[in-house]
């Protein structure tokens, strides 16, 4: 590194060259002058002053001890007004902190009772509806919401459950990943599967299985090991178009290699939920004018 | 000794009388008891120097806070208020550790 400086500071007593780096000496100062250079000014001025009246002044006047006293009062007044704020604040932070762990709380209760209500609600609508008449136009929405895995379905089909490994033996305990599931649910689909739910969230056609870090998120929600998924079909058909899928030899295969929980077993009686609608941003509905007509 | 009883008097007055503060001055409260401390260690070492002097405390004392307390007025209009309070709470810490290492050195020769 080629140095410009022609002296490097040397250690001896020569006077040190101005430094180009400003913040070195700054650095310095601050290590080195603790004191306000203020008092040592004033006890040059004094001495100076003393040096040239020939008697020192012996009378004390009560103007600097007047002024020290208050100095000090405003600095005590200072700490201790710091003090007492500091420990009348600590008891309020922790308030604040409860009252809001307790909004939390209250939020998450209001969540799960809006979201039992809206189902009670979903399935009053349904039964008012089918009541109302099982034919014409809200027949026709009952069978496309059936067609759209929007309504709960039951009927006979495959549960297969599976789980990561157990932790330890220094392995990864990630070892099923969103690829995996995805490739299961497509083969399942592939041999006739009419209904898939995994972990009781129902899948529609626009349904995504992804990974975020080692959660699986199914259609947004996460869902937690062991996963079960639920498909409804004829089971015998079902089982034996599995066992000649890809994901079925993937899965055995991890099974074998890493021990995961890999178990599928006929149900005759299988209950999946009803998926959520998607919501429509963009699309509107045509309106009634240019509708075919529905009437009879 | 005016000085002492006078620091003791203002943390006990300052603890019983429970002055409110008001809000905007609040967030300088601790860049204030950082000043005062300097200024306090400061005007003890120089009276062991025996270089003290009580304009010169009480002035440095009075700038030194109004000057943090700007400082940091500063910072928070631009958006730097913390880092600006981290400067002000370093250099004044740095001297009131080097003071009270000073005053030690007097009273302990060590």
């Amino acid at each position: 590194m080629p140095s410009e400086s022609p002296t490097p500071p040397a250690g001896g007593s020569q006077e040190r060259p101005p430094s180009r780096n400003a913040i070195a000496p700054l650095l310095e100062t601050l290590g080195r002058d603790h004191l306000d250079p203020g008092y040592a000014q004033a006890a040059a001025r004094r001495r100076a002053a003393s040096a040239g009246a020939a008697p020192a002044p012996a009378r004390r006047s009560t103007r600097p001890v007047a002024l020290v006293v208050a100095g000090c009062l405003v600095a005590g007044v200072v700490l201790g007004v710091a003090a007492w704020r500091t420990e009348s604040n600590q008891p309020r932070a922790e308030n604040t902190r409860s009252a809001l762990l307790e909004d939390i709380d209250r939020a998450q209760e209001r969540q799960s009772l809006l979201a039992t209500s809206a189902a009670e609600l979903a399935d009053q609508l349904r039964a008012s509806q089918a009541a109302a008449g099982a034919t014409g136009p809200l027949a026709q929405v009952t069978e496309l919401e059936n067609q759209g895995q929007l309504t709960p379905v039951t009927g006979p089909g495959l549960r297969i459950v599976l789980n990561q490994p157990a932790a330890g033996q220094g392995q990864d305990r990630t070892v099923i990943l969103d690829r995996d599931l995805q490739l299961l649910v497509n083969d399942l689909w592939a041999a006739g599967a009419e209904a898939i739910a995994i972990d009781g969230v129902r899948l529609n056609t626009r349904s995504a299985i992804r990974q975020a870090g080692g959660a699986i998120l199914v259609d947004n929600r996460p869902v937690s090991w062991p996963l079960s998924v639920e498909a409804i079909g004829d089971p015998s058909a079902l089982q034996v178009k599995l066992v000649g899928s890809p994901s079925y030899g993937r899965f055995s295969s991890f099974e074998q290699l890493y021990g995961i929980e890999f178990d599928v077993s006929a149900q005759q009686d299988l209950n999946l939920p009803g998926g959520t609608a998607p919501e429509l941003l963009h699309a509107q509905p045509v309106s009634t004018a240019e509708a075919p007509p529905s009437t009879r | 000794m005016y000085a002492v009883i006078a620091l003791i008097v203002g943390v006990v007055v300052g603890l019983l009388v429970h002055p409110t503060v008001p809000e905007w001055l609040a967030p300088y409260l601790p860049i204030a008891v950082v000043a005062a401390l300097d200024a306090v260690f400061g005007g003890l070492r120089a009276k062991l120097d025996d270089i003290f002097d009580a304009k010169v405390f009480v002035v440095s004392f009075v700038a030194n806070v109004l000057v943090a307390a700007f400082i940091v007025f500063l910072g928070d209009q631009l958006g730097v208020g913390t880092q600006l309070s981290t400067a002000v709470v370093v250099v004044l810490g740095i001297r009131i550790f080097g003071n009270a290492a000073a005053i030690r050195r007097h009273i302990f020769k060590a």
